[in-house]
Parts: C-alpha cells; structure tokens; sequence
C-alpha cells in the first residue's frame, strides 16, 4: 500500500448547481506538512477539505491522496467512481475534525473513539478499548471515556472527535475550522492538542481562522477567496509579507 | 422606622406579619361555574349509569371473564403484536426504500404508502380477503418455468390471514412514514462524521441513524401500537372472532348488546392503559443519551481523571 501521506489537485472544480465554489484549484501537499487554509466565509476553504475527504466529489480535475486518484479510478477516457467499499477504505486513511464536533451522541466518548476501529476495521473489542483510553489519555482527557458527548464541553468533544479520527491511524488530518464553535477559553485547549499532532509528523491540512497557529505551526499557508487560490507559499512568509492585495485587506482586517 | 412601619400595617391589617401573608388566586365567577357544571354533570351522568338497569352490570361481570371473550382478547392480542412486528419490519424497509438515491426505488415507496395510506384500512381488509376474485390461484415457482406449485387462493385467505395482510400492509404504510420521519431528525454532521469514518450503509444505519432516530419514532410507534389494538376491532367484519366479533356473537344470541359493548370496550380500555406503561418507559430509555447523568459504570477500568471532574 502506497501509505504516504500527500495530497495533489489539479485544476479541481465544483459547482453547487449554477454557483462554482472551486475555481481551478491546484494544491500540492508533502507528506508530513502541516499546511493552513485561511479566507474568507464562503471562498471554498471548507469545499476543498470536503472533497479530500470525498463528503463532496469533484467535477472535474485530478485529485490524488495518498497518491491515489480519491473515489474514481482513471481509464484511458474518462474517471469512473469507485464502489462504495474501495471509496470507503481509501476514507479511512483520511481522518476529518468537523467544526461541530459531531460526536455520535448515543455512544460514550469510549465507544466514540472505538467507533472506526470496532464498527469499520473489526478490531477486537479490548484492543481497541485499549487504544481508546490511550488516544484519549493523549488528547488530555482520561478518565473522560464513560461521559457521554453531551456531558462534555465543546473543547473536551472536540479533542475526542480528534482521537475518534487518530483511532483509524490515518496518513492525513483534515481538520474544518476545529476551534470556530468553541468559546475563547477551550480554543487553546483544541489547539493544544493539534500542535502536539503537528510534532509528530502527520500531514495536516486546517482551515482556520486561527492566524496565531497558522504562524506557529504551519509550514504552507494557502489563502482563498471566491474559489481561487489567491496566494500560496510558506505560512509565515505569507502572513508577514502577503504579496497579492487581496491577501493584505484580509489579513489587515483579521491581524 | 422598621419596627414602626411593621406594626403600623400590622395594627391596620390584621395580626399576621404582611410580609408572610400567603397570596391567594384570583377565582373568577366561571371558575364557580364550571366547578358548579362539572360535579352536577358527574353526578348525573353517574347516577343514570348506576341505576339504568339496562346497563346490566351484572351480565357485565358475568361476560367480563367468559371463555370466549378472553379467547377473543388473546386474538386481538395476537393480531395486534404480529401485525405491528410485521408493519414495523416492512415499514422500516419501506422507509429506507424511500429515502434511497436510486428514484425508482424511492418513488415505488412513496407509490406504496400513497396507497395505503390514501385508502380506507376497512376497505383494505375486505379486499384481501376477496383477493381470490382477482386472483384464483397464487403460483410459486420459477417464472417461464413448469417449476412451482398453485395455491387456491380461497383457502390461503383465510379469515385470520387476510386480517393479518390487510393490518400488516396497512401500518408498514404508517411505520415506514413514522421511521422515516426519525430517520430525518438525525442531522447530517452525522451521516459524514460516520461516513468520514468510513463506515459502511449498513453499519452507519445500525449503529449511528436508527438508534439517534429512536427517540424520535418510540413515542408515534407507541401510538400506533395503541391504535392498532383497537383497530383490530375492524376485521370483525370479516368473522374473525377477536374480542369485538366474539362479544357481538354472544349478544346475537342473548340481546345483551350494550352490556357485551361495554364488556369489550373495558378490556380495550384495559390493555389501552396496559400498553401506555412499556412505552413511557421506552422513552425514557431512549432519551437518556440526552440525559446529563452518567450511565452506569460498564466493565472498562478507569484511571483517574488529569483535569477538573465534571461533577
């Protein structure tokens, strides 16, 4: 198995109906990289994590992860989708963070985090129990696996969204705006957590509208408006010195 | 000047403390009124009913128990609980059916449960048991094959079988609208959060949509169960001899009519109560994911908590 982490578009686009969203994005992501997607509500950014992870399919482009073309497989005319069994086993090897957590809440935190390896892979019940208290020990919160999502807070359910996704071993972390629906004071407790990811070596990709972490983690930055990619390069470089107007009136008013 | 305007409102306002006086409603004239109306109503109506002697209460307590009325009660249990599980079952498949993305297999869905659900269930009833008039006989085997055998249509329908269908067809209708419905309620953030997961349909239907869509379905099924129980009634028509056919075949013979009424509609009423005591507490089950209590503890050994307890 091709396991290497890399994520390559070309030329994607995607329309809503008459709306384009992705307007001929070329992304080009290093196995191990941590990159960031900053813009604006409604530039796509979100779009372009959905599709890695295939919740959206792409019109048309190519689009390889983990080095594979993502839901189709190419013939010499056209991109034929693949059964829902091969599409769902390449999704395993994507771990997605969505920004309402959406932790199954009839399952324990536990059970949660056990969900992937148990209901999907067909681990063994206690090795998976296992590696739950671990991943969540890793995440801050043992002792937290028998409280149910409701019984926890924002910050608390989304570091265990981000175990339940680390459980299934992914190459690549997507993670879609992680810290938007969380007060101020549980942000630095998610983020925590994804800088100490960011250390050991996964390909992230975030969308964020966290400017703080994207300089302090982040090696590429990519910033989109209206379906473009307006301005890519290495992250600190872009948020210190943005060479397209459209990336300094956004910055100017998020900094 | 406290103690001055204490006793000053206690000198003028009676011997009780002002600040601990109770505070009493305001009863308006039609309160009086409707108290007045209520009691007399209850009075009366009570009194007619104890001392009509055409009520017969003793021929009521004599039938309540009778052989063939409990025979007629376990019918109409049976009918009730096979053609709910049968309903239950077809609706499920029905709802999934019609929330599939493959059209056909979701307009032949909607097509069904138009039809049933557009059609009166008493009509229903008595078309499949006339189903013999349209179709003599029922083939099974191979189709453009000599494989197979013939059933006589007549003798597969019998009185019980065509309420069974009849019933069974008609709450699959029901069911599959009620599921569905609970199959909505689960919102979309999970449907990805398990397919990011990589699960399969099935499993994602099994373990993340039916049991978040349960809290939503237990308390319409419930009232499905209960009116099926006294839907029942209907297929007296076709000589089922459930509770209903069986009191009216003993007053067809007595002309004790009100009083076997009044035997069945008690024991609906019975098991109508009997019935709406599992369903509360299935409710209860399936709400307490939303309940802030926790669960009790399950066999997985806890190490202590790193950060601050939520209790």
């Amino acid at each position: 198995m091709s396991t290497d982490g890399t994520i390559l578009a070309q030329r994607i686009r995607k329309s809503f109906g008459p709306k384009t969203v992705l307007k001929d994005i070329d992304l080009e992501i290093a196995s191990g990289e941590i990159c960031c997607i900053i813009g604006p509500s409604g530039s796509g950014k979100s779009t372009v994590l959905r599709c890695i992870n295939g919740l959206e399919t792409v019109d048309s482009g190519v689009l390889k992860v983990n080095g594979e073309d993502f839901g189709y497989y190419e013939t010499d005319t056209a991109y034929h989708a693949l059964p829902p069994k091969k599409l769902a086993e390449q999704r395993t090897r994507v771990g997605m963070v969505f920004q309402s957590f959406n932790l199954f809440p009839n399952m324990t935190a536990n059970e949660n985090v056990m969900s992937g390896p148990v209901l999907v892979k067909g681990q063994d019940k206690k090795q998976a129990i296992k590696r739950a208290h671990e991943l969540l020990a890793s995440v801050g919160l043992a002792g937290f696996g028998d409280y149910y999502p409701a019984q926890l807070s924002g910050g608390q359910q989304q570091r265990v969204a981000i175990a339940r996704s680390l459980a299934m071993d992914p190459e690549i972390m997507l993670f879609d705006e992680p810290t938007s629906a969380l007060d101020p004071e549980k942000v630095g407790e998610v983020l925590a957590v994804m800088k100490d990811l960011a250390k050991k070596g996964m390909t992230m990709v975030v969308v964020t509208h966290e400017m703080g972490f994207a300089r302090e983690v982040a090696d590429s930055l990519i910033f989109m408006d209206d379906g473009y990619v307006i301005e890519r390069g290495d992250a600190r470089e872009v948020l210190s010195n943005p060479k397209e107007a459209r990336t300094q009136a956004f910055l100017e008013q998020v900094l | 000047m406290v103690t001055a305007t204490n006793k000053e409102s206690r000198t003028t306002m009676g011997s009780i403390d002002a600040a601990l006086k109770p505070r009493l409603r305001l009863r308006t004239r039609s309160e009086y009124a409707g108290w007045t109306l209520s009691i007399l109503l209850g009075i009366g109506i009570l009194t007619s009913v104890l001392t009509n002697p055409n009520f017969k209460w003793g021929v009521v307590a004599q039938y309540f128990t009778h052989e063939s009325i409990l025979r007629g009660l376990m019918l109409t249990i049976f009918l009730t609980v096979a053609s709910m599980t049968l309903g239950t079952l077809l609706g499920l498949g029905l709802a999934i059916m019609r929330s599939s993305h493959v059209k056909p297999i979701a307009i032949a869905a909607s097509i069904y449960i138009t039809l049933f659900r557009g059609t009166p269930v008493l009509v229903q009833l008595i078309f499949w048991f006339n189903i013999s008039a349209l179709y003599p006989d029922l083939s099974i085997g191979i189709p453009f094959t000599d494989i197979g055998t013939k059933i006589d249509m007549n003798a597969l329908m019998a009185p019980i079988t065509a309420a069974l269908v009849g019933l069974t067809l008609n709450e699959a209708a029901y069911m599959a609208e009620i599921i569905r419905g609970g199959f909505s309620s689960v919102s979309k953030g999970q449907i990805e959060a398990a397919d990011s997961l990589g699960m399969s349909a099935g499993t994602r239907m099994r373990k993340v949509i039916i049991p978040q869509a349960m809290p939503s379905i237990i308390p319409a099924t419930g009232n499905q169960v209960i009116g099926m129980f006294k839907g029942t009634s209907l297929v007296s028509v076709l000589g089922v001899a459930e509770l209903l056919q069986s009191a009216q075949l003993i007053y067809a013979r007595t002309y004790e009519t009100i009083p076997l009424l009044l035997v069945a509609s008690l024991w609906y009423l019975v098991m109508t109560l009997l019935l709406s005591y599992p369903q509360s507490k299935l409710e209860q089950k399936y709400s307490r994911t939303a309940s802030r209590l926790p669960r009790k503890a399950k066999k997985v050994v806890l190490t202590e908590p790193e950060e601050g307890n939520l209790r």
